[in-house]
């Protein structure tokens, strides 16, 4: 369980780091959040879980939202 | 020369990522056991020594204090710092942020149309539960899974929402980015008066000033709890709803 | 051992990130998985040794060790403030050079300086 997961991490943040749209890049990157998340009630930290769900699913998206929004959405370039 | 250029590159990123590898094998791959010493002691006294039935809140709110302290000063110069930053720029933040209203009759017809029947009830009508769902969580901490931190960055989470999806004007002043600045202060002062105070009964910084009375000493970690909850939650929630406001 | 090679990898990958991608954004990107990647490594090896949730009621016994969780609550907000304040500077940067490439931002910094 802890590898299938760990794996879907590692496909996840490789389309975040490698995706032309930076929001995608956002949402993928929330979805990595989420994934930890649920990892760390398997093991046993249900303190963790709470805080990295409502951090990463939340407040980092929207700061991440703003930066993108305030700005420009396509990574142009390598 | 562009092809040199590009071979260069590569040879970098190479060079680095392998000297990165050869610094941190040891940390990922070591096999050294870990320790259980912490554990035993912590299972066999945590619950007497802080009256926390919650190890991790055993930990951070009576062991190791000082970290507490340490993270609630570094989250406040971070809030600061990036709406230092962000106002610097000549960008107009949060309405009630020492800026004047936004009109919404007056406002550009891309503003109006954004809000959509969707975000109206989803977050509109979902943030107060989501509050009291963060309410429950930070004051529950020494006897479930919760605390000060969890809790306040859930109630960060339903201060977004309410913020995101309330129609009218002042539907409530928890929305205003001057209200939550004040909140905050107010929670940080609370938390080292709290502190300061086991050092009048006797019992040092952040000692528990309830050690030798007739109260349970539990009450101490739960107003510790709702202290660092409300400051956590309204510096974060401070530092999104500034964020959200007129960017252009 | 299979579970903290991947984790090496997922260091790794931020760690790319940070150098080889040109946009600013996606080294911040970088920065918040290597972030992700350390704290799933310490709770990790801190559940290795019992195997239940630390919180003491009647009966329970060999919980999992706390000291990692109560220290990796900390990093996780500590993480967020410092990818916000990322995010402010990178907005700033935006606003005087007018683009997120680094390469584009360095030329002009030196046509600037000469």
């Amino acid at each position: 369980m802890t590898t299938l997961i760990l794996v879907l991490l590692i496909i996840l943040a490789l389309y975040t780091l490698l995706s032309r749209d930076l929001l995608h890049g956002t949402i993928a990157l929330s979805a990595v959040s989420l994934l930890s998340a649920i990892l760390f009630y398997y093991l046993y930290a249900p303190d963790v879980a709470i805080t990295e769900a409502a951090v990463g699913a939340g407040v980092s998206t929207v700061v991440f939202v703003w930066a993108i929004r305030a700005t420009e959405r396509r990574d142009s370039g390598k | 020369m562009m092809k040199r250029q590009r071979v260069i590159s590569f040879l970098q990123t190479f060079l680095a990522l392998g000297a990165v590898l050869a610094v941190v094998i040891p940390v990922f791959l070591s096999d050294f056991p870990w320790p259980t010493s912490a554990r035993d002691y912590l299972e066999a006294h945590g619950v007497a020594d802080s009256g926390a039935r919650n190890l991790v809140s055993a930990i951070y709110l009576g062991y190791r204090a000082f970290d507490t302290l340490g993270e609630t000063i570094v989250l406040l110069v971070a809030v600061s710092g990036t709406i230092g930053i962000i106002a610097q720029s000549g960008v107009s933040l949060a309405r009630g942020f020492g800026e004047e209203a936004l009109d919404r009759k007056t406002a550009s017809p891309r503003l109006r149309h954004r809000r959509t029947e969707l975000i109206d009830v989803v977050t509109g009508k979902l943030g107060p539960i989501v509050l009291i769902f963060g309410l429950y969580v930070m004051l529950f901490g020494h006897l479930s899974p919760g605390g000060g931190f969890q809790g306040g960055v859930v109630i960060a989470s339903g201060i977004v929402f309410i913020a995101l999806g309330s129609k009218n004007e002042d539907s409530t002043r928890l929305q205003e980015a001057g209200m939550l600045a004040r909140i905050e202060a107010a929670g940080f002062l609370s938390l080292i008066l709290a502190a300061l105070s086991g050092m009048v009964t006797g019992s040092g910084f952040f000692g528990n000033p309830l050690a030798g009375m007739g109260a349970s000493p539990v009450s101490y970690i739960v107003i510790l709890n709702a202290v660092i909850g409300l400051k956590v939650g309204a510096g974060i929630g401070f530092m999104c709803v500034a964020m959200m406001g007129r960017v252009e | 051992m299979l579970d903290r090679l991947l984790l090496l990898l997922l260091f790794l990958i931020g760690f790319w990130g940070i150098i080889a991608r040109r946009n600013i954004i996606k080294k911040i990107f970088g920065l918040t998985i290597i972030n992700s990647a350390v704290v799933i490594l310490f709770i990790l090896e801190g559940s290795r040794i019992g195997n239940s949730t630390p919180i003491m009621s009647s009966g329970i016994a060999d919980v999992v060790d706390p000291v990692p969780q109560a220290l990796m609550l900390t990093a996780i907000v500590i993480g967020v403030c410092i990818t916000a304040l990322a995010l402010a500077m990178a907005f700033r940067l935006y606003r005087s050079a007018g683009t997120f490439d680094i390469d584009e931002i360095r030329r002009k910094i030196h046509d600037e300086a000469s």
